[in-house]
Formats: structure tokens, C-alpha cells, sequence
């Protein structure tokens, strides 16, 4: 050992032998009942701040189960219904997610079946003015699926019969169910925009056989954007 | 440094879980446990009786109620107390400078015959806490560790953040920059 690392030794032993310097007691037993207190207090809090947690959670998984169930509700909605407005934002969405000329037909014709089983029901409840937005909002579904049809005629000739074949199938599904509606209904109103409906339905088979032009090519967005929505806004 | 009782270990850990259900019983065995210990530290970096009090029951009024804390520190609980401590004592440097009750001029040391050496069975307690007062704040705390404390090279390390051979190899230097300071004291 070095005399340097003896000296610091002997110095390591020194400091080592100096007393410990404790609290009074006066200060021990002031410092307990600070510290008890606060101890206590932060268990308070932190059982309150558990609950409040606790509650949060609760509201949330209750909000998120209401909003899935009025999403589940809403799908079977009718125009003249409170869910009505969240089956569109729905449809939207859905047609968001539709990218092939194949998928585009079918969700525009779904929803063109859609509006056409809307409208009946709104006519059976003797709300002509919904019924008639519903055929509309129908017409709008089926041009914009004649214009998904026309748009493919430049880019896949057999594709595009394909499609058309499925629009013409569909458009006289509808225009059969149209016409059985026409023969049962009394009211001059209603009669009227049934057979309009029908009129334009048969133009958008003049659309889909039409050639593809700059003006129309392309005009069919899925969620409503060739029409100005895939289904009629409700009144009540 | 006797008296002081044994330094922290595993036994925390179950007492820590139940002073977060806030069983004051668990908490007044862990202030027992450790508040002479800190105002022994806090006494020794700050030389007052009144402001090592109130730091000491600040500290241990920070351990026990911030163990939510505690949990994410990766550190003994021990550790952590003595963190609070240390952060504690630099905050009162800052706001109120360092304190020393007795002024350094007036201290007079005990000389020996060869003025190379120094008269360590002559010197007091107060002689080696005013000379300590000139070492630099982590000199200053790894000899109080060490020493007064009574805590092993592994335990400052871990209160210090470092490894334990830079703890050593600190507490080498501070011990020679204490002989130092000590020698122009005498001289």
C-alpha cells in the first residue's frame, strides 16, 4: 500500500467514526404527523382519480356500444326514420371501399334496390313526398351504374357486356316491381313519380349503351359522388 | 456512523404496495425506516438543523406520495429516497445559496508537528464538515455516502447513476481533495 493510499485510508476510517447526526424527536414526531397527512390525502385522491377513470371507461364502452347499435339499427331504416341520415353516411363509406367497375355496378345497383324497397314502404305509409325522393335517389343509383358501364366500353369491351348485361337485368326487375306499384296505388301524385321513375330508368339503359364520351367517362364514384348522394335526404 | 439502522432492501417492496392502498401503517414503518438517514444526509450537505427538518420530512413526504413515480425509475427504493434528497438539497442551494453556520475563517484546525501531515486523531467532527464544504457537490456526496451513511460502493452507485468503479474512482479523488482542503486549513 502506498503512503498516499494509507493516508487516504486512515482519513476514510476518520470520517467513518463521526458521529451521526439525528433528527430531535420534536422534529421526528412533527415530520410523522406532515407526512401522514399527506399520505393520506394522495390515497383520497388517487382512490377518487381511479373512480373518475373508472367512470370514463364505462361512458366510453357505452358510447361505443350505442354508436354500434345505431349503426346496426340505421341499416334497416327508412327515410322516415331519426337513424335515416347515419344508413347514408354508412352507404358512403361502403362506397368508399368499392375500387373495380364490377364493384362500383353492384354497390350502385344495391342501392338502387335500396330506394326502390324505401319507396315502396314510403308509399304504403302514405308519404308520397318521401317515396318520390327515394325513385329519384333510384335513378340517380342507376345512371351512375350505366355510367360505370359506359366508362368500361373503351377499356374492356367484354368486361363492359358483362356489366351491362347485369344493369339491363336489374333495371327490369325494377321496372316490373314499378309497374305492379303503379297498378296498386290510387294517388295521382304517386302515380306520377312512379312513372318517372320508370322514364329515366329506361334512359339509363340509353346511358350504358351509349359510347363513352369525355363528359361522361369516368363520372360514376362509388358513395354518391356521380349522384349527389346515394339516397334522398329525409324530411319529416 | 452507527445508529442509524440498516439501509434499504427487498423488505420495501411489499411495504411500497401497501402505502399505494394507503396503509399509513406501512408508510410510518417506511418513514421510520429512512427519515433519520435523510436528515443525516440532508445535515451533512446543508451543516443547518432547521433547514435539514424540513428538507428531510419534504423528502419523505415526496417518496411516500409520488410512488406512482417510484414505479418507472428502474432504481431500489432506497435509491429513489435518496434521489429526492440529493434534487432536493440543490434546489435549497439554489434559492438560498450555500449555508454554512460556522464561517470558514474562524475554524481553526489542529496542526501537527510536519505541517505535511495532518492530525487526524486531533481533528473534530465540525473540522472534517467544514472541510468537506470546499469539495465539489458530488465529492461532497459520495463521502457522506460512503462514510456517513455507511453505504456500500454498489448502493452510491445507484444512487449516483454511475458505475461503480466511476463511484471509486470519485471517492478516491474527493478523499485527497479532503486532505487537501484539511492540510491549508492547519496551515
Amino acid at each position: 500500500m502506498t503512503p498516499e493510499v494509507e493516508r487516504l485510508e486512515a482519513l476514510a476510517e476518520r470520517l467513518r467514526a463521526v458521529e451521526a447526526t439525528i433528527p430531535s424527536p420534536a422534529a421526528k414526531i412533527r415530520g410523522w404527523n406532515l407526512v401522514s397527512a399527506a399520505v393520506q390525502q394522495s390515497a383520497t385522491v388517487r382512490s377518487r382519480s381511479h373512480s373518475v377513470r373508472r367512470l370514463v371507461l364505462a361512458a366510453a364502452a357505452a358510447a361505443a356500444l350505442l354508436v354500434a347499435g345505431a349503426v346496426a339499427a340505421s341499416a334497416d331504416s327508412l327515410p322516415d326514420s331519426a337513424l335515416y341520415p347515419l344508413k347514408g353516411v354508412v352507404e358512403q363509406v361502403r362506397g368508399a371501399f368499392a375500387f373495380s367497375p364490377s364493384d362500383r355496378l353492384t354497390y350502385h345497383l344495391d342501392l338502387a334496390k335500396t330506394r326502390l324497397t324505401e319507396a315502396e314502404a314510403m308509399i304504403a305509409r302514405h308519404r308520397v313526398d318521401l317515396a318520390s325522393q327515394a325513385l329519384t335517389a333510384m335513378n340517380d343509383q342507376l345512371n351512375d351504374a350505366a355510367l360505370v358501364v359506359q366508362s368500361e366500353q373503351g377499356a374492356d369491351p367484354a368486361i363492359a357486356a358483362d356489366l351491362q348485361n347485369r344493369l339491363l337485368q336489374a333495371i327490369a326487375v325494377h321496372d316490373r316491381q314499378l309497374q305492379g306499384l303503379q297498378g296498386e296505388v290510387t294517388n295521382p301524385a304517386a302515380q306520377a313519380a312512379i312513372a318517372t321513375a320508370r322514364d329515366r330508368a329506361q334512359k339509363a339503359v340509353q346511358v350504358a349503351n351509349a359510347p363513352a364520351s369525355s363528359g361522361n367517362s369516368g363520372n360514376s364514384n362509388p358513395g354518391g359522388k356521380g349522384s349527389a348522394s346515394p339516397h334522398p335526404t329525409p324530411k319529416h | 456512523m452507527r445508529a442509524l439502522g440498516k439501509a434499504a432492501s427487498d423488505d420495501d417492496r411489499p411495504l411500497i404496495e401497501r402505502v399505494r392502498r394507503g396503509d399509513q401503517d406501512a408508510a410510518r414503518t417506511l418513514y421510520e425506516r429512512y427519515f433519520d438517514r435523510i436528515y443525516n444526509y440532508v445535515y451533512a450537505r446543508l451543516g443547518r438543523a432547521e433547514d435539514a427538518e424540513d428538507l428531510a420530512i419534504d423528502t419523505m413526504t415526496r417518496s411516500l406520495t409520488r410512488l406512482d413515480l417510484f414505479q418507472d425509475q428502474g432504481v431500489a427504493f432506497s435509491s429513489w429516497v435518496y434521489r429526492i434528497a440529493h434534487n432536493a438539497t440543490i434546489d435549497h442551494y439554489r434559492r438560498h445559496g450555500k449555508v454554512t453556520l460556522v464561517p470558514l475563517d474562524d475554524a481553526t484546525l489542529p496542526q501537527s508537528a510536519d505541517p505535511s501531515e495532518l492530525a487526524l486523531e486531533q481533528l473534530s467532527n465540525e473540522d472534517l464538515r467544514l472541510a468537506m464544504r470546499d469539495l465539489t457537490d458530488e465529492q461532497q456526496q459520495v463521502l457522506i455516502l460512503r462514510f456517513f451513511q455507511d453505504l456500500t460502493a454498489a448502493q452510491v452507485a445507484d444512487i449516483m447513476g454511475k458505475s461503480i468503479g466511476a463511484v471509486q474512482a470519485l471517492q478516491h479523488r474527493a478523499l485527497g481533495s479532503l486532505e487537501r482542503s484539511l492540510k491549508e486549513r492547519a496551515n
